[in-house]
C-alpha cells in the first residue's frame, strides 16, 4: 500500500516533468484537451462570474444612489457648461482632422477593426497577469491580437479557444513592448515588471542616449514591433537616467490603463503584418 | 465514491470561484487560494491516496487554465497532495493550530515553487520585495479562509462517509 503509493508519486511526478519539458517546446501537443476544456469551463465561469457580479453590483448600487441624487443636481450644472465647451470642440476637431492629414498618423487606432470582449476569469495569484476574455476563435480572435481599452494598450493574446482567449497584460512580467516616444519616434522598450507595477509603473529601457525622449513624452507601440500595432498608447514616459554603460537610457512608464479594474476590452482583429524587407 | 464525486466537483466549483470571483473584488488586496486549501484539508484528513488525487486534479485544472509549460502545476499540487496524505498520521480532528501550521505551510512552497521556476531562473533576485507583496499576502488571506472552511469541509466529508459506508452495507 505505502510503496504503492510512492510509486504512483514517482510516476506521476515523471510523467508531469517529461510534459514540462515537451510542452516547453511545441505546446500545440496540449491545446486540443486545453480548448476543450475551455469550452466546457466557459459557461461556468461566465455563470460565476454574472452571479458573483450581479451581488456586487447590488451593493454598489445602493451605495451609489444616495451620492447620485446630489450630483444630479451639479451635473445639470455642468451640461450647461459642457455644450458651451463641446461647440468649442468642434471647431478643434476640425483642425485637429487636418493636422492629422499633416501627420500622417492616418493609421491611428481609431480605425483599427475591433471586437469588445468581457474579462471572465483573472489569475487568481499575484505572480502573472493574465486574464480569460469571453470571445475566441468564433469571433474572429487569433494569437497576436493586440487587446486594447481604457485609452491605451492592455496585452496581447496568448491563446485562443472556440469561445475564449487568453490574454498577457503588458504589465506581466515576462511582457516586452518594442515601443517608441509619439513626439520623435525614438525607440525604445516597455517591459513588465511585476516589482515595479506595485509602484504603478512599467519599465522603460533601451533609450538610445542621443535620442530625444523627454519626460511626460506619450509612449506608443513602435512601427518596428513584430506584434504590436503601431502608435497604440502605453503611457507616459518618467525618471529617465543614462545607464551605467552611458550608451542607452533606462527609466519608467506610467501606464494610461489601471490594469487593477479592467473589466471589458476591446481586440483589434487585425494582426501586424511584418513586411519581408 | 460519493465522497470523491462530490469532493471533486466541489474542486471545481472552487477553482471557477478562484478565478471568476475573487481577482475581481477590488478590496481584496489578495485572493485565497481554494485549491490549496482543499488539496491540504482532503490530503491531511484523508490521507496520501486522496490527497494525491485530489492534488492531480487541482494541479491539471490550473495547467489547462494557465498557458505555459504543461504539468508545472499538476508535479506541485500532487507534491502538496502528497505531503499532506503523509502528515495525515497527525491529524486529529479537535486540533487546529496544526492544520493552519500545515497549510501554512504548503502555500508558502507552492509560491517557492512558483517563484523559483517562473521568476529566480529569470533572474529575479528581490526575494524580500516578492516575500513581502506577494506570498505573505496571499499567505495570511488564505490561512484566514482556511479557519472558515477547515471545519465545514471536515465535517462534510465526516457525514458523506457515513453515507458511503451505509451504501457498501446495504
Amino acid at each position: 500500500m505505502e510503496s504503492r503509493n510512492k510509486f504512483v508519486l514517482i510516476v506521476l511526478s515523471i510523467i508531469s516533468i517529461i510534459l514540462i519539458g515537451i510542452t516547453s517546446f511545441n505546446d500545440s501537443i496540449i491545446s486540443p484537451l486545453r480548448q476543450a476544456v475551455g469550452i466546457v469551463l466557459l459557461p461556468v465561469q461566465s455563470g460565476v462570474n454574472t452571479a458573483g457580479r450581479a451581488v456586487y453590483d447590488n451593493i454598489e448600487e445602493q451605495r451609489k444612489i444616495h451620492s447620485a441624487i446630489t450630483e444630479n443636481i451639479e451635473l445639470n450644472k455642468k451640461i450647461d457648461e459642457l455644450t458651451q465647451e463641446n461647440t468649442k470642440l468642434m471647431a478643434d476637431n476640425g483642425e485637429l482632422a487636418r493636422l492629422r492629414e499633416l501627420y500622417k498618423l492616418d493609421e491611428s487606432y481609431s480605425d483599427y477593426p475591433k471586437v469588445g470582449a468581457r474579462v471572465v476569469a483573472k489569475d487568481s495569484t499575484k505572480w502573472f497577469s493574465t486574464f480569460t476574455i469571453d470571445k475566441g476563435s468564433d469571433d474572429g480572435i487569433a494569437v497576436d491580437m493586440n487587446v486594447i481599452g481604457y485609452g491605451g494598450l492592455i496585452g496581447i493574446v496568448t491563446d485562443v479557444g472556440k469561445n475564449y482567449a487568453t490574454v498577457r497584460a503588458v504589465i506581466d512580467d515576462i511582457s516586452r513592448v518594442s515601443a517608441m516616444s509619439l513626439r520623435t519616434g525614438a525607440l525604445c522598450r516597455v517591459d513588465g515588471n511585476l516589482e515595479q507595477y506595485n509602484e504603478g509603473r512599467l519599465i522603460l529601457r533601451d533609450v538610445k542616449s542621443d535620442a530625444d525622449v523627454n519626460e511626460g513624452d506619450m509612449i506608443v507601440t513602435s512601427n518596428v514591433s513584430t506584434k504590436y500595432l503601431p502608435n497604440i498608447l502605453i503611457g507616459y514616459a518618467r525618471d529617465l537616467k543614462d545607464d551605467s554603460s552611458r550608451l542607452t537610457k533606462s527609466g519608467y512608464i506610467i501606464p494610461v490603463v489601471n490594469f487593477d479594474t479592467i473589466s471589458e476590452v476591446l481586440v483589434i482583429t487585425k494582426l501586424k503584418e511584418v513586411s519581408d524587407q | 465514491m460519493r465522497r470523491i464525486i462530490v469532493n471533486i466537483a466541489f474542486i471545481i466549483f472552487a477553482f471557477a470561484l478562484q478565478i471568476c470571483i475573487f481577482p475581481f473584488i477590488p478590496f481584496l488586496y489578495a485572493s485565497p487560494n481554494l485549491l490549496i486549501i482543499l488539496t491540504f484539508t482532503y490530503g491531511f484528513s484523508l490521507g496520501v491516496e486522496e490527497g494525491m488525487l485530489y492534488g492531480l486534479i487541482c494541479g491539471i485544472l490550473m495547467d489547462l487554465y494557465v498557458a505555459g509549460p504543461f504539468g508545472f502545476f499538476t508535479f506541485l499540487f500532487l507534491w502538496i497532495g502528497f505531503i499532506n496524505g503523509k502528515l495525515s498520521t497527525y491529524f486529529y480532528e479537535e486540533y487546529i493550530v496544526l492544520p493552519v501550521a500545515v497549510c501554512a505551510a504548503s502555500e508558502v512552497m507552492y509560491n517557492v515553487f512558483i517563484y523559483i521556476f517562473k521568476f529566480l531562473i529569470r533572474e529575479k533576485f528581490n526575494v524580500v520585495f516578492y516575500i513581502k507583496n506577494i506570498i505573505i499576502p496571499e499567505v495570511v488571506i488564505t490561512l484566514i479562509f482556511t479557519l472558515i472552511l477547515y471545519r465545514f469541509l471536515l465535517w462534510y466529508n465526516k457525514k458523506l462517509r457515513v453515507l458511503d459506508s451505509r451504501g457498501i452495507n446495504r
